[in-house]
């Protein structure tokens, strides 16, 4: 039996309840037994402008998207308009019949820019520049437009507040029963998404049956799609995955001044202060609570993030581009001062405030070069969501073993990518303490008697030591003297090649697939898992590709890498920035210089079918650069 | 250094680190102030911890013997603020120069003021910029020329007086460093305080400020407390108004007389920590800094299952 494999768009207006819309398919999909992997898409606006859910869903855990989608249902026009070309032949586009007489012209909500864009496309098929023109290009392209009339459907059946209220639910409803998904398991979703507000279940109900209905009176075709018994598992995104990773590290102070797209993990950490799920409470602390504060700018949060570290406490912050520019005197600080403190990097399209919700992987030279003057500090970057926990774990760990500032990279595609993860092992990542200062009579916080770099840690409240941003001597006094500022630097900056000899090699760098193969693809975040399913769509037509996926980039696995690539053939680089620049940390390690990119910085996330066309044109020598440029 | 011994005057709060003032500069004076308040009150070292920004004010933490973090431009207050609110049992001193808590850090010093989170600061201000040679600072007034200005200062000035009441501090007071007693009863005044506390100090700075010398000061600067009607303490909230009111308007005294003294103190409003106590069950108790963070066999204690129970699925 051929595997399920079906791409999805929902398109509506920002804050028209596509997250709703969301939660219910994703719900009703996984107890029907099948995974869900699904990306957001926004402007940056609250209500009105457009977004979507780009989901695909699979009985196997998908790690991928694919254009063009296999059905696309739209709750505004603007969605048709937006999205014409993210569907092919073969594909169902399902909209409200209302907007048959919808003229481009009156889409308010698009951008000027988008508009006139879509008028050149529309033109140059001679299409008049309304929905009608649209409707016409996908009837001719072998596509299934199916007009449900909304408000009709919703009012004969509902009788509380507007129709529009129940738009995403109708859309969500049709959808689910044109892919001939048990109505039952519709119902379930419903009952989930709407957890909160058990009120209005029973008239969302009402309208998930009237789209069931509808389509069953209706010529369109359903088959009836197989269910699996459902596993346990969490609908997480990259920003929850975190935010657990870390309370899970032993995370008790989180600071944060509010920032797309990294405030939904300091939010949501701040709705658990009152830590209630702990495992063995008693055996530990009778109640134990974490500390979310809400700075006045990012200078405060570092800052305070670095202070709260000084009492023993695992502390980090969060942020993004701006917030991280800010970060920088900071971390410097951090570096300078041996503070262990984690700060979680969400990337966005920069530079400046750039596409603020849209992603972007351009921060990693960034992250790296961060601060004035050489100091140690660490920079991991994770590409799924279990990564997200284990590193979210890990990242506290290393900064209290390594007495350093931890960036941990995460980018926007990763953060709002929904995801269903099965179960989460809580013994494969062991917390690790500091050094502890036993000698309180002289304690020499920054002591040069150690041979790894790392001096034992100081704690307010139990040790008496001062720290400096200046150079220092062992005890944390300012000097200026020469010797000692040579073996300062020498001592700290020693602490990277001990990291580098105790982290295992799998927290650096991993090869995937079979060692010798025709293509070796480069990446880092997001592109993960994206480039596994294109390893395996590879496979399938014959070709041999494997993966260089890279996890830490300071201290960078030099010497592992190169080897990799020596032995490769053709090798390309994927990543969602404008200059490769993971290919340039490579060059800059290992002297091995990348000549194939596949680049993507529109800001949209990249898809398999993208990846595999740019393969293509790069194994025939059509060319070495392919730049991406779908996503609406 | 030995701990638990209630001799007053017990500890030596000042370590044997060789000043690098310049002669004569009014911090020598916050210094002895400092140390006298903590030596008074019988403070474990360990339970204090000095925070300082950038500049001359800012290397008196390396001058005492407690816990002493010397930050950034800027920064101290946020520093000392996670360092508070990850343990509220410690007594965090904030230590800046005018500059540093007023340009730079002026942010902060308002912020601060929202959060009341129980630091006490202890501005120092000499109307200039020390460390880096005299500039202006935001407490000159506009027109004045000291010393090291190529023309007469084009800004005008903050009062940090009425700046610390209007951003919400709840303990603000003003006072002199050559009037060191005064200024050590109110520093331990202010540790009583619960919520955040704002000490301006008069500080002459002989080597770049020759407007505002040892002997102006003293020429002008009178006592608060010395009119027995004086009361700026806020009990009931019903005091309040009037309370600020006064307060308020005296701080806008400066010239011939310049009060020293508290402004105000408001004891009516909760400190961000007790704020926090009463959403994070047992805070005081188990404050972030002492809590585990792993079983006995080093392993998490949070279970992943509960924590997101809204987003499991079975
Ligand atoms: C970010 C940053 N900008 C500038 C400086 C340079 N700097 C050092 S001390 C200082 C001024 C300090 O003045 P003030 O806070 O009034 O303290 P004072 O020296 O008068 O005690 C400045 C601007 C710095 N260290 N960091
Ligand atoms: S420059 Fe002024 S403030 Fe700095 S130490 Fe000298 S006298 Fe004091």
């Amino acid at each position: 039996m051929q595997e399920t494999d079906i791409n999805l768009l929902v398109g509506g207006p920002q804050g028209g309840g596509i997250d709703s819309a969301a939660n219910m398919i994703s719900m009703a999909f996984s107890l029907a037994g099948y995974n869900i992997y699904g990306i957001r898409e926004f402007h940056s606006n609250i209500k009105g402008r457009h977004s979507y859910i780009h989901f695909r869903i699979m009985h196997e855990r998908p790690k991928s998207l694919k254009y063009p989608v296999d059905i696309m249902v739209a709750l505004d026009p603007d969605t048709l308009f937006e999205h014409m070309f993210d569907v092919a032949q073969g594909s169902k586009v399902v909209y409200d019949s209302a907007f048959n007489t919808f003229n481009l012209k009156n889409a308010r909500m698009i951008t000027s820019d988008t508009m006139t864009r879509i008028q050149d496309e529309l033109a140059e098929r001679n299409l008049t520049f309304d929905v009608k023109g649209v409707l016409d290009y996908f009837k001719s392209a072998g596509i299934d437009v199916i007009a449900i009339p909304f408000d009709k459907l919703i009012n004969e059946n509902v009788h509380d507040g507007p129709a529009n209220r129940y738009y995403n639910t109708l859309g969500a409803g049709t959808t689910l029963a044109l892919l001939g998904l048990d109505e039952d398991h519709a119902d379930d979703g419903i009952k989930f998404a709407f957890k909160k507000k058990p009120k209005v279940i029973e008239s969302n109900i009402k309208v998930i049956k009237a789209a069931y209905d509808y389509v069953k009176t209706s010529p369109i075709k359903v088959a009836t799609l197989p269910t699996y018994p459902a596993t346990p598992r969490m609908l997480l995104t990259g920003n929850d995955a975190t935010a657990l990773g870390k309370l899970m590290g032993g995370l008790r102070f989180q600071t944060y001044y509010p920032i797309t797209p990294a405030s939904d993990e300091s939010t949501l950490l701040e709705s658990h202060e009152e830590m209630k799920f702990l495992k063995n409470a008693d055996d530990v602390v009778k109640k134990a609570g974490l500390v979310v504060v809400q700075c006045e700018d990012e200078l405060s949060a570092i800052n305070m993030a670095n202070g709260a570290a000084l009492t023993g406490t695992r502390s980090a912050t969060a942020t993004s581009g701006p917030g991280f520019s800010l970060m920088a005197e900071g971390i410097g600080y951090a570096g300078m001062t041996e503070i262990p403190v984690v700060i979680t990097f969400y990337q966005r399209g920069g530079p400046s405030t750039g596409l603020p919700t849209r992603n972007g992987q351009a921060d990693l030279l960034f992250a790296l070069n961060t601060g004035h003057g050489e100091f140690p500090k660490m920079v991991i970057s994770s590409g799924d969501m279990e990564e997200c926990i284990y590193d979210g774990m890990k990242s506290l760990n290393y900064a209290q073993r390594y007495q350093m500032p931890v960036i941990h990279l995460i980018d926007k595609t990763l953060a709002n990518t929904m995801d269903l993860v099965p179960e989460i092992d809580v013994k494969k990542v062991k917390i690790v303490k500091y050094n502890e200062n036993t000698n309180h009579e002289n304690f020499k916080r920054y002591s040069l008697d150690t041979e790894n770099g790392i001096s034992p840690y100081g704690v307010f409240g139990k040790d008496i030591f001062w720290m400096t941003g200046d150079e220092h001597d062992e005890l944390g006094h300012v000097t200026e003297d020469s010797a000692m500022r040579d073996k300062m630097m020498e001592k700290r900056m020693q602490k990277l090649v001990t990291a580098d000899k105790e982290i295992p090699l799998e927290d650096k760098a991993v090869l995937y697939g079979d060692e010798n193969a025709d293509i070796t693809y480069v990446t880092w975040g997001s592109q993960k898992s994206l480039l596994l399913d294109t390893i395996s769509e590879l496979k399938k037509q014959g070709i041999s590709a494997n993966l260089l996926y890279l996890r830490m980039f300071e201290p960078f696995p030099s010497e592992y890498v190169a080897k990799v690539l020596k032995n490769s053939h053709l090798i390309i680089d994927v990543e969602s920035n404008m200059t490769g620049q993971a290919a340039k940390v490579i060059r800059m390690n290992t002297g091995v210089n990348i000549e194939n990119f596949i680049l993507k910085y529109n800001g949209r996330h990249i898809t398999l079918d993208e990846v595999l066309r740019s393969t293509k044109n790069i194994m025939e020598k059509k060319t070495a650069l392919e730049v991406l440029q779908e996503g609406s | 250094m030995q701990k638990g011994v209630e001799n007053k005057g017990k500890y030596n709060f000042r370590n044997n680190i060789t000043i690098d003032w310049c002669p004569g500069c009014g911090d020598f004076g916050i210094v002895s102030a400092v140390t006298q308040a903590l030596s008074n009150m019988n403070m474990d070292p360990d339970d204090v911890v000095a925070v300082s920004g950038i500049g001359c004010s800012g290397k008196t933490p390396h001058y005492l013997n407690i816990a002493g973090v010397h930050t950034l431009h800027g920064r101290a207050i946020p520093y000392a603020v996670g360092v508070k609110l990850s343990n509220p049992n410690l007594n965090v001193l904030v230590m800046g120069g005018d500059g540093d808590l007023l340009s730079i850090g002026a942010g902060h010093f308002v912020g601060e003021g929202r959060r009341n989170s129980g630091v006490k600061v202890i501005l120092y201000n000499n109307s200039v910029y020390g460390l880096t040679k005299g500039q202006a600072a935001p407490t000159l007034p506009l027109g004045e020329k000291v010393k090291s200005l190529a023309r007469p200062n084009i800004m005008g000035k903050i009062n940090p007086i009425t700046l610390a009441m209007a951003s919400g501090y709840s303990f603000v007071a003003r006072a002199f460093s050559s009037e060191i007693k005064q200024l050590s009863s109110i520093i331990e005044r202010a540790i009583k305080h619960e919520g955040s506390a704002v000490i301006e100090v008069l500080q002459p700075c002989p080597t770049y400020n020759d407007v505002n010398t040892l002997d102006w000061y003293r020429q002008r600067v009178y006592k608060l407390e010395d009119d027995k009607s004086w009361d700026p303490v806020v009990n009931k909230k019903e005091e309040d108004e009037e309370k600020f009111d006064t307060g308020y308007r005296k701080s806008l005294e400066w010239g011939d007389h310049i009060p020293i003294g508290i402004f105000y103190e408001n004891n009516t409003i909760p400190s961000y920590t007790n704020r926090l106590a009463g959403i994070v069950p047992d805070y005081l108790k188990y404050p972030p800094a002492l809590q585990d963070v792993s079983d006995k066999d080093g392993y998490t204690i949070v279970d992943p299952i509960k924590t997101f129970e809204e987003k499991d699925i079975e």
